[in-house]
């Protein structure tokens, strides 16, 4: 290596590189929703006069199209978007005319809410499963057979888990707990704990399936490595193992993996918040895409952008922690 | 030595797969009714005589359509799966093999992708190609993409950095035959026990995508359309769910734990 | 060391799970403990005791409305919430015949080109008067570009200048005559706004408009819900001060018609629209549920399948009548609709005095249809079954609209389709979202179609199949989707539109209905369907023109 640059010109130039991937995935996906609508058919106008298939008159629609900029050529409404959404600006929506900064952000809440709680619980459970099985392996003796038996039930429950379908879990969580036990309400509404729970155990129970195969994988990679053999046999418990040595190591692949249980956790909070009357940004890129309302599915869809690529950020400086050998080889990720 | 190869789950899980290959091919062995047949005085009928899972909302037999559902469902998850796949081969292999700027170009289109969550992605696919299974499934192998895309990236940068492959290209050999016959064949098997995994994760997908109103046309039996359309009637008619709900959760069940015993099979 | 936080996290995390168990059970906060009503059902007013006060929960199924204005765009969810708070012109009674609201009198010309209206004397929510100056203003509304009126303005088209006369009285010039201007004015679509609230803007109005109703918007959360406030200067049509028995009103959305109901059982709300039919069945099946079920068919037209006459294979009337004659759509509304739903054979909606129901035309024969197809030309079947002429299969395309077919909709049309297969027919039924519905529908790219049109008054007759009702508005929507054009069908209908005389009117109806019903251009299925289920709540007033529910006169029970 020649002359390493100072640590504040470093510094710089990791910010100005990580606004750059920001910029390009912002400018991508812009791209790639506007094409998508304007391909898919239904005149935006219409999203303005009262949704598709508007009886309005040709005045009323002549308005719209010079209010909205919807009478300029294509590849202009496409750079005056673009425009508004690198100002964050992000325009009105036809729809509801109010400014699309307003809607997006005010659902932003009660997604993130739900997406964090199901993310913590899910990775609870995965990593109560993942403890489990490493004590059930640690078994012997008489007792090993009961503790293959656990493992087996934990190894099958992830797999079950995994592969349940959002609303249909809803659905069923709702027949049990709502109306059979009455615990908790159906509807759920921001600002209300006890409508937070069965949206958040609805997305958590799949993730938490995933997350668990995955970390038991990597736990029982990890656990024929040479340092973990080394603990044990300097007597460790099964339980320090884990924690202080196994985990880490598995640990490190599923954080990588938290970029895409955040694409999971929205894809999941599309039908979960539809199911369960909750308002969020899954809820609104349903109704935005079925009303062709462009200005507030290109808004969403780039906020959801961006939150993802800080997640991504974040979850590498984390995995620099976790294991420094990931930090000083320099792979761009 | 060889029964001790898969375990008694994967044996079990082979047993499994092997019953939904032949659903899948010959589905009039399992089921010789027609699975489109209604029958509305039959309407809503409880598992019971001559009908072993009941009937759905128009008299017609769940276990039939089961059965001759599973060419669509498996397919689905199959397509899907390879579209996915197939994506991320070109994506790994040229992040893994070719130059770093092409490696650092292809971790760009992966967040891409990535930042577009799969049903987003599938939203946007169907409103514009219309309704039915090949646009949710084109969505859905474009939104599994990346996940498989990274998992090669890593494991061919392994591969191509590895001893073997380096002797052979201090050997003369050229960047196809290294990729034949080194490459590819090191790094593709750990990625069925990922593909099986995926395969019942693209069911559940499009499933959910017909919960958003998009999905298989009607009157297909296709298992996620099934269960949307059982979830309506859950606490009136739950065998409605049933049928379909344990035809998903075992395929893709079987298919992980039969991915999992071939993982540990693994040539070294 | 590292054992200490893991369990703390779990620890916490289950102590926050016990502390939102321990929580209020299902919360409802406008009703108190339901164990205190003594099991009476809240169907029969009498014995249940009614409290003062309270706020009614309601879920709607619908889409969220984007504007509370229903003069802009114009749906069915925005009549459904403004009804708690705009009052239209008129009314009508179940009979047809117009009832005085905030119009208590008017007279018409003899040309049919003036209408005078008298005023009832009221104020807006606002403090505005209501006067001649304020229904001028809400017409001209209507009638304005900006506002992107897709209903409204089409109700008022004729109406070309309101003169003041006086703050009590309001003259109504016309272009033509038009029979049914006070069916149109008697919608929600037309509603009285107050000038004040209008001239703030759309973006503000569109928030909270201000009108005459029993009861006043005053927030909105996008979403999640709409809340209402009891007007307490509230005046009902007969001029009685009335203001409503309830406190407020939570308006919400909760697009899932499962969890709907769910909400509905346990208690979250006290009313729900667009059930699922096995629900309905359910709930008066169980009396211990306390759930009452009110049926409120929409006025306008039937619910039917329009056939495309304007295309193959339905360009000639034999292959439509052969359609008709074998889909046999009677056991599956049966099987599927239970006794919610009633077989029509009529193209107006049975609240509707002058529809006319031709039962005989529509019954099922098979062998009828297979004659008919013959003689049409379609002799040869394929491999699959299916006919076959001039080796073009009998394909017909059949986009169905997921937003507004419920599920049993659309397993009823899949018993259509195994139905007409017999008879050779193959039936494409396409799930679409809305915007492509409605693009599929501009595009001709159909051959039959299910399309709700709602609209107070015969009158909609004339918009779905006179020949105008071909040429597409802007957006490319054009209403008459069967492609009716007949002459003397378009000469009969415009007969009625102008004629003042109620009773030639009617009979001109009667032969309109007999010449659409004979040209087998609609295969009618059963009325809009309108459905309400209630628990804990009675004195729901039903009679609103639009088939609405209003709660002015609403009480809780529990």
């Amino acid at each position: 290596m020649t002359t390493t640059p100072g640590p504040s010109r470093r510094a710089l130039l990791r910010v100005a590189a990580l606004a750059g991937r920001a910029l390009l995935v912002v400018w991508v996906t812009a791209t790639v929703v506007f094409l998508a609508l304007r391909a898919a058919g239904g005149d935006p106008v219409e999203a303005v006069l009262g949704g598709p298939g508007s009886q309005a008159g040709p005045e009323a629609v002549a308005a719209a199209r010079a209010q909205y900029g919807l009478d300029l050529p294509v590849w202009q409404q496409y750079l005056l978007q673009l425009w508004r959404v690198l100002t964050l600006d992000l325009g009105d929506s036809y729809a509801r005319r109010t400014p699309v900064l307003d809607l997006v952000l005010s659902a932003l809440g009660p997604t993130a809410a739900l997406a964090v709680s199901a993310l913590v619980l899910g990775w609870l459970l995965a990593l109560g499963a993942a403890w489990l099985v490493s004590w059930a392996r640690a078994v012997s003796g008489r007792l090993a057979p009961v503790g293959r038996a656990v493992v087996a039930v934990v190894r099958g429950w992830e797999v079950l888990a995994s592969v349940l379908p959002h609303f249909w879990l809803g659905a069923v969580l709702v027949a049990l707990f709502a109306v059979g036990l009455r615990w908790f309400p159906a509807t759920s509404t921001p600002g209300s704990l006890a409508g937070l729970v069965l949206p958040t155990v609805t997305l958590a129970i799949p993730l938490a399936g995933f997350l668990g195969q995955l970390l038991g994988e990597g736990v029982g990679d990890a656990e024929s490595r040479p340092f973990a053999t080394t603990a044990r046999a300097r007597g460790a418990g099964p339980t320090r193992v884990f924690s202080r040595h196994t985990l880490r190591h598995a640990a490190i692949p599923t954080v990588a993996l938290t970029g895409w249980a955040f694409g999971f956790l929205v894809s999941g909070a599309v039908v979960v918040e539809t199911l369960f009357g909750r308002p969020g940004l899954g809820r609104l890129l349903v109704d935005s895409t079925l009303q062709r309302d462009v200005p507030v599915v290109m808004g969403a869809i780039v906020v959801i952008a961006l939150v993802y690529v800080l997640l991504t950020v974040v979850t590498e400086a984390v995995e620099g922690l976790l294991d420094p050998r990931a930090a000083t080889t320099g792979e761009d990720r | 030595m060889r029964a001790r190869l898969l375990g008694v789950a994967g044996w079990a899980a082979l047993a499994v797969v092997v019953l939904l290959l032949l659903a899948v091919a010959a589905p009039d062995l399992l089921a010789p009714g027609d699975p489109d047949a209604t029958d509305v005085t039959a309407s809503l009928h409880p598992p019971g005589w001559g009908h072993p899972l009941g009937t759905d909302e128009l008299g017609r037999d769940v276990w039939t359509r089961v059965v001759h559902g599973a060419r669509s469902s498996l397919g689905v998850g199959l397509v899907a799966t390879t579209i996915g796949v197939a994506i991320a081969l070109v994506l790994g292999l040229a992040a893994g093999l070719g130059p770093r700027w092409l490696s650092t170009v292809v971790a760009r289109i992966v967040e891409i992708l990535y930042a577009f969550p799969t049903l987003v992605l599938a939203l946007l696919l169907v409103a514009v190609r219309g309704p039915g299974l090949a646009a949710s499934v084109l969505a859905v192998g474009i939104a599994t993409a990346p996940g498989y895309a990274r998992i090669l990236r890593a494991r061919v940068r392994g591969v191509a950095v590895s001893g073997y492959v380096t002797a052979a290209r201090l050997e003369g050999a050229g960047w196809w035959r290294r990729l034949t016959r080194h490459v590819l064949p090191n790094t593709l098997w750990p990625l069925v026990v990922v593909v099986t995994l995926g395969i019942g994760q693209a069911v559940v997908w499009v499933a959910g995508l017909g919960f958003l109103g998009l999905g298989a046309l009607p009157p297909a039996a296709e298992w996620g359309a099934m269960l949307n359309a059982g979830r309506v009637y859950l606490t009136t008619a739950w065998w409605l769910s049933v049928g379909p709900g344990l035809a998903i959760t075992v395929t893709a069940a079987a298919l992980t734990v039969l991915g999992r015993a071939l993982g540990r099979v693994s040539p070294s | 060391m590292r054992r200490l936080p893991l369990l703390a996290v779990a620890s916490a995390a289950t102590a926050l799970v016990l502390a939102a168990c321990s929580g209020s059970p299902a919360p409802d906060p406008s009703s108190p403990s339901d164990a205190a009503s003594g099991g009476s059902t809240a169907s029969d007013g009498t014995d249940a005791p009614t409290q003062a006060g309270g706020t009614l929960v309601y879920a709607s199924g619908d889409a969220e409305p984007t504007c509370l204005d229903p003069h802009v765009g114009g749906n069915y969810p925005q009549a459904l919430i403004s009804t708690q708070y705009l009052e239209p012109l008129v009314g009508r009674a179940a009979d047809g015949t117009t009832t005085p609201w905030l119009a208590t009198d008017w007279t018409v010309s003899e040309d049919g080109l003036t209408w005078d209206f008298t005023l009832a004397e009221r104020t807006f929510t606002d403090g505005t008067p209501f006067d001649a100056a304020a229904v001028k203003a809400n017409i001209e509304h209507l009638q304005d570009p900006d506002t992107g009126s897709s209903t409204g303005y089409l109700a008022v088209e004729k109406v070309t200048e309101v003169e003041v006369v006086d703050d009590r009285h309001a003259r109504f010039h016309l272009s033509e005559p038009d029979a049914a201007l006070l069916e149109s004015l008697a919608q929600q679509w037309t509603a009285m706004q107050s000038p004040t609230g209008l001239a703030r803007g759309m973006e503000e109005n569109c928030l909270a408009p201000a009108g005459t109703g029993p009861f006043v918007v005053t927030g909105w959360t996008p979403q999640q819900q709409v809340d209402l406030v009891a007007n307490p200067d509230y005046v009902d049509a007969t001029g009685e001060a009335a203001p409503p028995l309830l406190d407020g009103i939570t308006w919400r959305f909760v697009p899932d018609a499962a969890t709907r109901y769910a909400a509905l059982v346990s208690g979250e709300v006290d009313v729900i629209d667009n059930p699922q039919p096995d629900t309905i069945t359910a709930a008066e099946a169980d009396a211990s549920l306390g759930i009452e079920h009110i049926d409120n068919p929409r006025p306008g037209s039937v619910n039917r399948i329009e056939l495309n006459s304007g295309q193959t294979p339905f360009d000639d009337i034999r292959v439509r009548e052969a359609f008709i004659r074998s889909a046999n759509p009677g056991p599956g509304i049966e099987a599927l609709f239970s006794s919610t739903a009633v077989p029509s054979f009529s193209p107006l909606s049975s609240v509707e005095p002058v529809a006319v129901s031709r039962e005989e035309q529509f019954t099922y024969d098979l062998d009828a249809a297979n004659t008919l197809l013959d003689e049409a030309g379609w002799t040869e079947r394929d491999a699959d079954g299916y006919r076959t002429k001039d080796g073009a299969r009998l394909s017909v395309r059949f986009p169905v609209s997921t937003n507004q077919s419920v599920p049993a909709e659309q397993a009823l049309f899949q018993q259509i389709q195994a139905n007409v297969k017999e008879a050779g027919f193959e039936v494409v039924l396409t799930p679409l979202d809305l915007g492509a519905w409605y693009a599929a529908l501009g595009a001709h790219e159909y051959e039959a179609v299910s399309a709700p049109y709602t609209k107070v008054g015969p009158d909609v007759l004339r918009i779905l199949y006179h020949s105008s009702g071909t040429e597409p508005a802007p957006s490319g929507y054009f209403a008459n989707h069967a492609y009716v054009r007949d002459a003397e069908l378009d000469a009969l209908l415009d007969e009625a539109s102008a004629t003042q005389d109620a009773a030639q009117r009617a009979d001109l109806l009667e032969q309109a209905q007999v010449r659409i019903l004979e040209g087998y251009y609609i295969l009618p299925l059963y009325d809009q369907q309108n459905h309400f289920l209630v628990r804990g709540v009675t004195g729901i007033d039903t009679s609103n023109p639009v088939a609405t529910l209003s709660f002015q006169t609403a009480s809780l029970t529990d």
